[in-house]
């Protein structure tokens, strides 16, 4: 059965039971219902005229009928009547409330239809088509916070209708209440995205909050929907502006510029949609005034050859553009003139852009008048509104008249005393004219009025002498200034403020001037600051150019006086000297020399240069020169001139005819610190002391503890070069100085990185250690000189020099070195903290490879760690540092070969060890470093067994010799290994020559130089020659445990041999000392002790001794041998906690292959 | 705008931790922060209940950079020998390892598209660049030398190349040297564009704003105590801020563009307004240097938040709440 079938069926029956009820309502409305949707209009109009009857509190049926007589009959005034009914039966019948209001709209009557829709609401709370209507009927007449109520519960009953929300955005826009209506707008967006009425809405918004760049992005928006609406591309015109404004206010000139050309072609694409709106016209005026007066003129890489063509056309094309920018801004102001002469504040504007356009390019046209036209313009202004303070302000800035400035300016505070602006155009009115009292006041009350104008801030930092501020506080007003409005006069005056102050360095000075030469390149000052702010930041070479186009600025223009001319070459000259470039250096000076300008100033420059290039007769003759006129120059000249003279005269004719012409001169000269400096490096280095008397005299000068830090500095190494042997620097003496210095001052860095640089340097017992400790780590001492050294480095140096230093694994290694736990972490984390600091000092990293192949040593060389250290040697190697040929490098170079040789070696690659310990030989090196190549060649041929090489390099070995007693130990372990030589005075005789270099620990050397003869003697087995050379060994350094350890054992083993109770007794005294000297508890003395002592019969000794080599093991390091003779001991006292078989089985569990325990094991079990 | 309180982990690390980045969320996952440290070890945190994670081995000398992927499943780690680790951030698995001679890797940065792995080349005085997917060196970005020196160690020495920073866009990178200028390469031609000059000393963190409207933008931090704030695309240095006593060692930005975070050798971490040019806070939590500071992706329940987390020398881990 079909659809309509069913309607066909469903007709009958519905009739069929009218004809028997023809009184229920209900039948009637539900056959009109059927009709009504069926088509058949009229005669369901009738059915529900009856239902409506019959049942007059049917709502739905007056509704129909109201359908019926709008659409239909076009009755109104019954449609009205019936839907007013259905409302009235039920509010919330929004379809009723609806249609009825779209009549009395159609009827134009609005106060009814208000008047309907409150009557719902006040019925039904749930009748939102009422709170709907309404809100949209008073948003229309401007009701907005009535509007704001009703919208707000409408949008409850619709909270997907984009119209309530973009409605209830624009009532809380009107009403001012910003960041709701952006939300109000954002919630339609999102319903619908193709809002253009909310995203325009929210772009203007964001607009008048400042924040552009969400403006930017609403309008960009609205263009994407509708791209030829005229609202949106002016809003994104205008927030380009307004952004630009920004950015150009932060002195991003560029980017500024960048944006201000986007925003200009958006403005062009408006004329062309709507070319006759005369606001268009003033923001594309408005875009061009400020593209005008923030162009930035593009700063070419210039190279030192500087075409001055190029440089001027540069900066003609760079004017060329602003004026036509200014030009058109002018134009444009015209046509939105044109349109609406009514607007005052264009005649304004166009006055500014007149104002602008003709200052770029420097014609000044005289009218017919003595009028200028943007006087004139101003004036029209003022016509049409007299009472505007800020048309009186701009006439005042814009007019040439002093008086009329004078006289626009105060008429501006007549009308609004509280003007800042006209206060501080006042200010510098005064101030031009040369009346600064009044000037100052003006410009006070500026300042106390609006704080955050710039002008107030720079007249009062030009006002400094006025005003006796200190120079600090000047630049702070000018920065303020600066940091207000980035205007090139600012910048300029900033960096002029800043130079000889500390400031000259800092960021802001040098943004401050960068930001001017954008803007001001034709201007010579601003180049040759930026010449003077590169030269105080090092870069010599920028600095070198910027005075070039200085000058060639100042030559293409021409109208700038001599001097200043001069004092750019002599700038220039500097720079020249500074960057090395002596040569053109000198003809710079030459230039100046021939013009008659070389002042003091030049003359120094002059004999620096002529000096560097080697013309030490002309040098000297400048000197004298300078020499001359040395008295009557101010004091900070003269010094710096004493200083070059005494200098000059040392490296050109030497120390003594330095130290003459040093007694020659007046004594008042030497009063400032860094002529005595000067003074005082001379006297360190003379022998005789002839300056004595000069240098105590003028010692007062010294005051700051950073030179007297330097004082003893220099103190102590003119000890190391007046205390030097033939070969050697008096580095004792220079310990001892700086020891008693340090002792002064205590905190000085200087003195103690010194002291801890000559302790490595020294080759005294247990000086590295304490190298190590006196010189301080701090994180951030940068050094300056690369001859100081940091506290990293001699940390570095120190931790190599000391097998022991650092963090020992303990459990394994029982070190009997005295100087433990001196470093609080591993220095090798220390190095890589210092290298991560400074990364690319290739010391830092030679000294980390260094430590690391300590570490790699100590750990007896696994296999990953050698990879890991192989590579930093391989990459470490591969640096063109190291193919230059300085000793310094070279050297490193050689410690890095022998490094990978050595872990080569370690790993069993004998013939990579060989071929790098080779080229190790091979270095241009004196033969005390060359000696330990060679020594690792007799190790890898050791190891090869290869006796005839090994000879050789033996012998080259004893050819070269060393100065380190290391070297000639290693050599002689190779020797009675090997057995080399019979004849062994040669090495003896070496060895002791060696010693005469050190003076109080040379001992300490000799004893471990028996100490290896010692065990070498007990390795063959002549027990007896062992004990001699140790026994010597103990008497020679008298409280190295390892020693007595050593002796103690071999006496053990002597008396076991030879059944001799006195070695028995020798053995007992030596293991004692030992243990009395060993820093931390030794294992196996007290093992040996109680053996001796048993044998000898004491057994409360052996029991106490036994007892501590217990206890001198850490629990998880005890060898298997302990528990076995714990098991000895536990035997003797029956009632020990331990039964004497645990101690057994666990002695065997450690070490099962000991025959020994698993007899005793028989025994105590059988 | 202000940071809550810190919530900090003592001793995050057995050692100074140096380096810092965050792992943006994935489906299975909350963001998660990954630090290294000169303990050799490379962590993974989460922030909510201030636990590790994971703990990654395999470096043989500190870890000085780490870098996340953008799409947060894989991270990379670069120690002192100039090995670079990239794994799989949940399982640790390693993904690939490449190498370069020591001292030529210094910071790390993923582009923003995931594409390519950009490392500041220490001194070589290049930026290098990986491949994501067949992890192939793709390019090296030299920094052209001066026309006057010749390569000795000074010269080389001065462009040590500490940072590096990917545009938002992906089409620049910047890297700050240890001479103070910062360079600027265009990506896809592999070509250097200009200097930007202004810091006399080390640059050693560099960013730049993640703002629609202020990708051309450059923050960068140097040891002069200066954070900069360049216009990288006009070559001008817009603002210059002081305040930090000694150097500034990482800069990061929030991601709406209007703050910025500092972490110093003074100890401290500062937050600067960038519309005021001036910081808002001190917070002086930490004992001792301030090695990185990095911003968390925008939280979940309200966008305007995220979490700043910030490591230092005194070995611990400290997280705020920006807002």
């Amino acid at each position: 059965m079909t659809m309509e079938d069913e309607g066909e069926a469903l007709r009958r029956r519905l009739e069929e039971s009218l004809d028997l009820h023809p009184d229920d309502p209900s039948l009637h409305f539900d056959l009109g219902l059927l009709l009504w949707e069926k088509g058949e209009k009229s005669k369901a109009a009738e059915l529900f005229v009856k239902s409506a009857k019959l049942n007059p509190e049917n709502g739905v049926a007056f509704r129909y009928l109201g359908d019926y007589y709008a659409h239909f009959s076009a009755d109104s005034q019954r449609a009205h009547k019936c839907y007013q009914r259905a409302v009235a039966l039920n509010p919330d019948d929004s379809y009723a409330g609806e249609g009825i209001c779209d009549l009395l709209d159609q009827g134009g009557k609005e106060s009814l239809q208000i008047a309907v829709c409150l009557e719902a609401t006040q019925k039904s709370p749930r009748a939102f088509w009422a709170f709907r209507r309404l809100g949209f009927l008073q948003l229309h007449q401007k009701k907005w916070s009535e509007a704001v109520q009703n919208l707000q519960h409408a949008i409850r009953g619709y909270p997907a209708c984009a119209d309530l929300w973009e409605a209830l955005g624009l009532a809380y826009q009107r009403l001012g209440m910003f960041t709701a209506a952006i939300k109000s707008y954002g919630r339609a967006i999102e319903l619908e995205d193709t809002r253009i009425f909310a995203l325009v809405e929210s772009g203007n918004i964001s607009m008048m909050l400042g924040t552009f760049r969400k403006g930017i992005e609403h309008f960009r928006q609205a263009l994407q929907v509708s791209s030829l609406d005229v609202a949106a591309h002016y809003g994104l015109a205008s927030s380009l502006l307004g952004l630009a404004k920004e950015c150009i206010n932060l002195g991003a000139f560029r980017w500024g510029a960048s944006l201000l050309e986007e925003a200009s072609e958006v403005t062009v694409e408006i004329m062309s949609l709507a070319g006759n709106i005369s606001c268009i016209w003033k923001l594309h005026g408005d875009i061009q005034l400020l593209y005008a007066k923030s162009f930035p003129w593009m700063e070419n890489a210039w190279g030192l050859e500087i075409d001055q063509r190029t440089l001027i056309d540069s900066i003609m094309s760079w004017k060329k553009k602003c004026s036509v920018a200014a030009v058109s801004a002018c134009r444009s102001y015209q046509r939105a003139l044109h349109l609406a002469p009514w607007e005052a504040n264009l005649y304004i504007d166009i006055g500014l852009a007149s104002d602008l356009g003709f200052f770029s390019e420097e014609n000044h046209k005289e009218g017919l008048n003595s009028w200028s036209l943007s006087e004139k313009m101003c004036l029209g202004s003022l016509l049409l509104e007299g009472e505007n303070s800020e048309y009186w302000v701009a006439l005042g800035c814009l007019s040439n008249h002093n008086v009329l400035r004078q006289h626009a300016l105060i008429r501006g505070l007549q009308l609004d005393i509280s003007l800042a602006v006209s206060w501080a155009f006042l200010g510098k009115l005064y101030r031009h004219e040369g009346k600064r009292q009044l000037g100052q006041l003006a410009f006070d009350r500026a300042r106390s009025i609006d704080p955050s104008l710039a002008l107030p801030w720079a007249g009062m930092s030009a006002d400094a002498d006025v005003r006796n501020l200190k120079s600090d506080e000047a630049y702070e007003c000018c920065l303020q200034a600066m940091q207000i409005l980035p205007v090139a006069e600012f910048q300029i005056g900033l960096a002029k403020l800043a130079l000889n102050s500390t400031h000259l360095t800092s960021s802001e000075v040098f943004r401050a001037i960068r930001q001017a030469l954008q803007r001001a390149p034709h201007y010579p000052e601003s180049h040759n600051l930026n010449g003077l702010v590169c030269e105080a930041r090092t870069d010599y070479e920028s600095a070198i150019v910027s005075f070039r186009l200085a000058r060639s600025v100042m030559s293409s223009s021409g109208n700038y006086s001599k001097s200043s001319l001069k004092d750019v070459s002599m700038n220039l000259a500097r720079s020249l000297c500074k960057a090395g470039k002596a040569n053109e250096a000198f003809q710079e000076c030459e230039e100046l020399k021939k013009e008659g300008q070389l002042e003091p100033e030049g003359l120094q420059m002059y004999a620096l240069c002529l000096w560097q290039l080697g013309r030490n007769d002309v040098a000297l003759s400048a000197a004298r020169k300078l020499a001359s006129s040395i008295l009557s120059l101010e004091p900070s000249l003269a010094g710096a001139s004493t200083s070059l003279i005494c200098s000059l005269m040392f490296f050109i004719s030497g120390l003594d005819s330095a130290i003459t012409s040093i007694l020659k001169m007046p004594k008042q000269l030497f009063q400032s610190s860094k002529v005595y400096f000067t003074v005082f490096a001379i006297h360190a280095l003379d022998q005789s002391s002839q300056l004595e008397s000069i240098v105590s005299s003028c010692s007062y000068s010294v005051v700051s503890s950073e030179d007297i830090s330097s004082m003893h500095f220099l103190l102590a190494l003119g000890k190391l070069v007046k205390h030097a042997s033939k070969n050697h620097l008096g580095i004792q003496k220079g310990i001892h100085h700086l020891r008693r210095a340090l002792h002064l001052h205590p905190n000085s860095s200087v003195i103690r990185n010194l002291l801890g640089y000559l302790l490595v340097c020294s080759r005294e017992w247990n000086d590295v250690h304490v190298a190590t400790r006196c010189s301080g780590v701090e994180l951030y001492d940068r050094k300056e000189d690369d001859f100081l050294k940091s506290g990293f480095e001699i940390l570095g140096a120190g931790a190599i020099s000391c097998y022991t230093t650092g963090r020992i694994n303990k459990k394994i290694l029982f070190s009997t070195c005295r100087e433990q736990g001196l470093f609080e972490r591993d220095p090798i984390l220390q190095l890589q903290r210092y290298l991560h600091q400074e990364p690319w000092n290739h010391n830092g990293r030679y000294l980390l490879i260094l430590n690391y192949i300590q570490k790699v040593r100590k750990e007896r060389f696994p296999q990953h760690l050698c990879a890991v250290l192989q590579r930093l040697i391989h990459v470490a190697l591969s640096n063109p540092l190291y193919l230059r040929p300085e000793t310094s490098n070279e050297y490193k170079k050689f410690q890095l070969l022998l490094c990978v040789a050595e872990v080569c070696l370690q790993s069993g690659n004998y013939i990579d060890c060989l071929q790098h310990a080779r080229s190790a030989s091979m270095l241009q090196l004196p033969g005390g470093c060359l000696f330990y190549a060679h020594l690792l060649l007799c190790r890898a041929f050791a190891l090869q067994d290869n006796l005839v090489s090994l000879t050789k390099e033996y012998m080259r070995c004893l050819e070269l010799k060393t100065d380190c007693h290391v070297g000639w130990v290693c050599l002689k372990m190779i020797e009675c290994q090997y057995k080399l030589l019979a004849d062994a005075t040669v090495l003896a005789l070496c060895f002791e020559e060696c010693s005469k270099e050190i003076k109080s620990t040379s001992n300490m050397w000799s004893a471990v130089y028996n100490l290896v003869q010692g065990l070498f003697a007990a390795k063959m087995k002549d027990f007896g020659a062992a004990e001699g050379f140790l026994s010597r060994a103990c008497s020679l350094a008298g409280d190295e445990s390892c020693l007595f350890f050593c002796h103690g054992t071999i006496c053990m083993e002597l008396a076991r041999q030879q059944r001799d109770s006195h070695f028995l007794s020798l053995a007992i005294r030596s293991l004692k000392k030992a243990r009395e000297t060993s820093p931390r508890t030794l294992p196996v003395v007290s093992l040996l002790l109680a053996q001796a002592e048993g044998s000898l019969g004491n057994k409360a000794k052996w029991e106490k001794n036994l007892h501590d080599e217990w206890l001198s093991w850490s629990p998880e390091t005890r060898p298997a041998e302990i528990y076995f003779q714990m098991h000895l001991l536990s035997q003797r006292h029956r009632d020990s906690s331990q039964n004497p078989l645990r101690w057994i089985l666990q002695a065997i569990h450690l070490n099962p292959s000991c025959h020994r325990y698993w007899k005793v094991l028989l025994n105590v079990n059988g | 705008m202000k940071l809550a309180s810190p919530a900090t982990i003592p001793d995050a690390h057995d050692d100074s931790v140096w380096t810092a980045t965050w792992v943006p969320g994935t489906d299975g996952s909350p963001p998660l922060l990954l630090t290294g440290s000169l303990d050799e070890t490379v962590r993974l945190w989460d922030p909510n209940n201030l636990s590790c994670l994971q703990t990654n081995t395999g470096h043989c000398l500190g870890v000085v950079s780490v870098a996340a992927h953008p799409s947060g499943r894989i991270a990379a780690s670069a120690s002192i020998d100039s090995f670079i680790r990239v794994f799989d951030v949940s399982t640790n698995k390693t993904i690939a390892t490449l190498e370069a001679p020591p001292s030529e890797v210094w910071q790390l940065k993923f582009s923003p598209d995931g594409t390519t792995l950009a490392a500041a080349g220490g001194g070589s005085a290049s930026v290098k660049l990986w491949d994501t997917a067949e992890w192939q060196l793709i390019a090296t970005l030299s920094i052209p030398r001066p026309e006057a020196s010749k390569p000795s160690d000074k010269s080389s020495n001065k462009k040590f190349v500490l940072s590096v920073a990917w545009s938002p866009n992906g089409r620049q990178i910047a890297c700050g040297s240890m001479d103070g200028t910062i360079s600027i390469f265009d990506v896809a031609r592999a070509k250097f564009l200009y200097h930007l000059e202004g810091h006399c000393m080390p640059v050693r963190s560099l960013v730049y704003s993640p703002a629609y409207q202020d990708q051309r933008v450059l923050f960068s931090a140097s040891d002069d105590g200066y954070v900069h704030v360049y216009d990288a695309d006009g070559k001008t240095l817009i603002t210059s801020m002081s305040g930090h006593a000694s150097w500034v060692l990482s800069v990061d930005v929030s991601h709406d563009g209007t703050a910025l975070a500092t972490g110093s050798s003074d100890k401290t971490v500062r937050l600067w307004d960038l519309k005021m040019r001036a910081a808002t806070q001190i917070l002086s939590n930490h004992s001792d240097q301030v090695w990185s500071v990095a911003f968390g992706p925008p939280g979940r329940i309200d966008p305007r938040t995220c979490l700043l987390a910030s490591v230092s020398d005194d070995k611990s881990l400290a997280f705020y709440q920006y807002s």
